[in-house]
């Protein structure tokens, strides 16, 4: 656990850990068969029993028929190098498998040996089972494997080729049509048209001691692994674009709550309406309507773009959808401490000679300040979790408009659970901490006030 | 007295309000400035560069809108290309269904690559004026398949499946914007069960719609199955090698939809055209970025 205790996240990380150990049950164990074992990833396998192994192992699920410069190669499929087995699985019941006898024999294994080469299928089809993730596998359409150890084998009209440098450094196995069996037998056809196989696999026989079954990482390690993989970006983009909402949404909100308190009682209705509309309208029609507003499809979002300003898909749009929702939380808890302030001490003030400016900042905002506080807390937190409306105008940009529920969700349908689960927690965490201190901070000042209450029964009663 | 004294206080704290209203607006357009200042530093330069035949070192950022099935190939091809060009970087690449992406650069979202799903997508882009059509390339092929989670007991040995009582639940691509679901659509309009043949804008056979669960993504109906939400959907080949927990229950026959291609081109706004091009040749043509194709099952054109 030391490796966790680093100064800034470290309670968040000590929990995730937690998350993240239920979260693993759902990962692909590390199962492997006593005596074929097949790397994590599938590009080693080997057995104790053999005395060669697979390094390398890679599966092209397909090829291309692009001829490199200008020379029709047949439809090919990359290879690990020029000396690496092949296996080509031309259908459900047929694959031709090449292993090159130089090779072999440098291992000392004798490939003709009908136990040699199901051992190399064996851990062929261990690693296969890794590779093929859901795809089409080895394992389970056994298909007829008819072995070669000569770089061309030739069936019907198609020549296959292994380990042809088409690229210097770069090898291929190459399907190439012949001719076509036609009725002058001597139409030549594209060696490109040839039909391809299902997929290819290949890779290195190496002597069994060069590749070692993998230790499976251990739970810290995964742990590890996370955390140090994880991307914090979406925290200090949800944060930077919270404060600056916040900032904002902290000035407008105190200003219309004043202006609603000041308005007649019929002009008091319409305003209140038009400020509360953004916290009763679902998320996406406030994106919309700022997407309309600000994009490509309106003069005054033509007219920005004209002069540079790209408000669409940037920060700054995040920011503006963050201080649109956000707004009515602030207003309308503003507007509430307002109007709950005692008017006969305002016309006092105003009899002593001061001015609006002066009774807003010296007796309004202090004598509101608690619910003033609660309200820009609330407003921070609705910021926070604003996901709709960023989505619609300012996307998802990684590092730059993805907030915290953004990815979230993308996280989630990317097939990240985990990273979505952290994130989720991290969610729940910075909004209990937020209601906590909203709690806290209402019985700071109740504690402030009774405790005056009290020291006036005290002394009445020492009287 | 203290009316108007009121009133100018009022009028004083609607002018701070106005002010922070256009500085925000100010600070957007001094960033979007910024970053078309940097984008028009590297602009002009690139210009003199070539005129002295030494086109690398000045940095590049390119930012790219890719179709969704490209999500995990795509980002180790852009790895690939920044370790061999250094100069070369790339802004959070964009992937969502091909008709979202379309809709994103219409509003005004800006990008230098768009490689879409489907040819019809990139012809709306082509319309819409978003991409450059000199540039257009068909990069990619890829099949439609249909996939069940994975250790499934399910067989599947034709399109028919979807009639099956057995299946409830089916996740398909929205067709309105994904690529994927258009072809499915079109396969499915082949056994009369949809009623466009274009595989948008139609209408579920009364037989299967209540089945029909509609993704908005062709990853998010892949997700749908690898959860279990759904038993079996329509994807394309390389989403299994993007996604654990599903597997192929059967390979959609190829001449039930259109061949699915995937074309490529160049923005039509790109500040970085001659960078854009150049990747987009690299995805073609390198043969570290063709291993990386073939893993994931994207067939080079």
């Amino acid at each position: 656990m030391r490796a966790f205790t680093a100064p800034s996240f470290s309670r968040i990380r000590l929990v995730a850990v937690t998350l993240v150990l239920a979260a693993s049950l759902f990962l692909p164990g590390q199962a492997l068969t006593a005596a074929v074992w097949a790397a994590a990833d599938g590009s080693s396998a080997g057995s104790p029993e053999a005395s060669f192994a697979l390094a390398d192992i890679q599966r092209a699920n397909s090829g291309t028929a692009r001829s490199y410069q200008g020379v029709d190669y047949g439809y090919r499929y990359p290879q690990a190098n020029a000396q690496s087995f092949v296996v080509l699985v031309l259908s459900n019941t047929q694959a031709i498998v090449y292993l090159p006898a130089a090779k072999a024999a440098e291992l000392g294994i004798d490939i003709t040996d009908k136990s040699q080469q199901q051992a190399f299928l064996a851990q062929l089809k261990a690693a296969d089972a890794r590779l093929g993730n859901g795809g089409l596998s080895l394992a389970a359409m056994q298909p007829d494997c008819s072995f070669g150890f000569e770089p061309q084998v030739t069936i019907g009209q198609t020549v296959y080729s292994f380990g042809q440098e088409v690229e210097p450094g770069y090898y291929y196995t190459t399907i190439k049509a012949t001719q076509k069996p036609g009725e002058d037998g001597r139409t030549p056809v594209a060696a490109s048209t040839a039909t391809p196989a299902l997929f290819c696999l290949s890779g290195n026989l190496v002597a069994s001691g060069q590749v070692a079954a993998p230790r499976p990482p251990s739970f810290l390690e995964q742990v590890q692994a996370f955390f140090i993989s994880m991307d914090y970006r979406p925290f200090w983009v949800s944060l930077r674009t919270s404060l600056v909402a916040l900032l904002f949404t902290f000035v407008f909100g105190l200003a219309a709550a004043l202006l609603t308190v000041r308005s007649s009682s019929r002009l008091k209705a319409v305003l209140d309406s038009v400020f509360t509309i953004p916290m009763v309208l679902p998320p996406t029609v406030c994106g919309f309507l700022l997407l309309v507003a600000f994009g490509n499809s309106t003069a005054f979002g033509r007219w920005l773009l004209e002069h540079n300003i790209q408000l669409i898909f940037s920060w700054p749009a995040a920011v503006l959808a963050a201080t649109v929702v956000a707004f009515p939380l602030m207003y309308r808890t503003a507007r509430g401490a307002f109007e709950a302030l005692d008017e006969d001490l305002l016309d006092a003030a105003r009899s002593l000679g001061w001015g609006t400016w002066r009774i807003f900042f010296r007796l309004m905002l202090p004598l509101s300040w608690p619910s003033v506080a609660a309200g820009a807390v609330l407003a921070f937190a609705r910021a926070m979790g604003e996901f709709g409306a960023t989505l619609f105008v300012a996307g998802n940009y990684a590092g730059v408009t993805q907030t915290i529920p953004i990815a979230i969700y993308f996280q989630w349908m990317g097939g990240h659970s985990d990273v979505a689960v952290f994130w989720v927690f991290v969610v729940v965490l910075i909004s209990f901490v937020v209601i906590l201190f909203i709690n806290w901070y209402a019985a700071h000042v109740q504690r402030y006030r009774r405790p005056l209450r009290k020291k006036d029964t005290n002394g009445k009663v020492a009287k | 007295m203290s009316n108007s004294s009121k009133r100018n206080g009022l009028a004083v704290l609607l002018a701070f309000a106005a002010a922070m209203l256009t500085a925000m607006l100010l600070v957007a357009g001094c960033s979007g400035a910024n970053s078309s200042t940097s984008n028009g530093s590297e602009n002009p330069s690139s210009g003199t560069a070539s005129g002295t035949s030494t086109p690398a070192a000045e940095p590049v950022q390119l930012q790219i809108f890719a179709a969704n099935s490209l999500e995990k190939a795509m980002p180790q091809v852009q790895a690939l290309y920044t370790s061999k060009h250094p100069e070369v970087t790339f802004a959070d690449t964009q992937f969502k269904a091909s008709g979202d992406l379309v809709e994103q650069m219409k509003a005004g979202g800006s990008c230098d690559v768009f490689i879409s799903a489907s040819s019809g997508s990139m012809d709306t882009a082509a319309s819409n004026g978003n991409v450059d059509s000199s540039t257009r390339v068909d990069m990619f092929k890829n099949d439609l398949i249909i996939v069940k989670a994975k250790n499934s007991e399910l067989k599947v040995d034709s399109l028919d499946i979807v009639k099956d009582p057995a299946i409830t639940r089916i996740a398909i691509g929205d067709g309105a914007t994904v690529p994927a679901g258009q072809y499915a659509n079109q396969s499915l309009n082949s056994i009369k069960l949809y009623s466009e043949a274009s595989g948008k804008d139609g209408t579920y056979d009364d037989a299967i719609v209540k089945k029909m669960i509609i993704a908005d993504k062709v990853g998010t109906a892949a997700n749908y199955v690898a959860t279990g939400d759904c038993q079996i959907g329509f994807v394309y080949t390389s989403d299994l090698y993007r996604y654990d927990g599903i597997e192929s229950a059967y390979t959609v026959p190829a001449d039930s939809h259109k061949p699915i291609i995937y074309p490529g081109a160049v923005g039509a706004a790109s500040q970085h055209a001659v960078a854009a091009k150049d990747f987009l040749s690299f995805c073609l043509s390198d043969p570290d970025a063709l291993k990386i194709w073939a893993e994931y099952g994207f067939e080079v054109q």
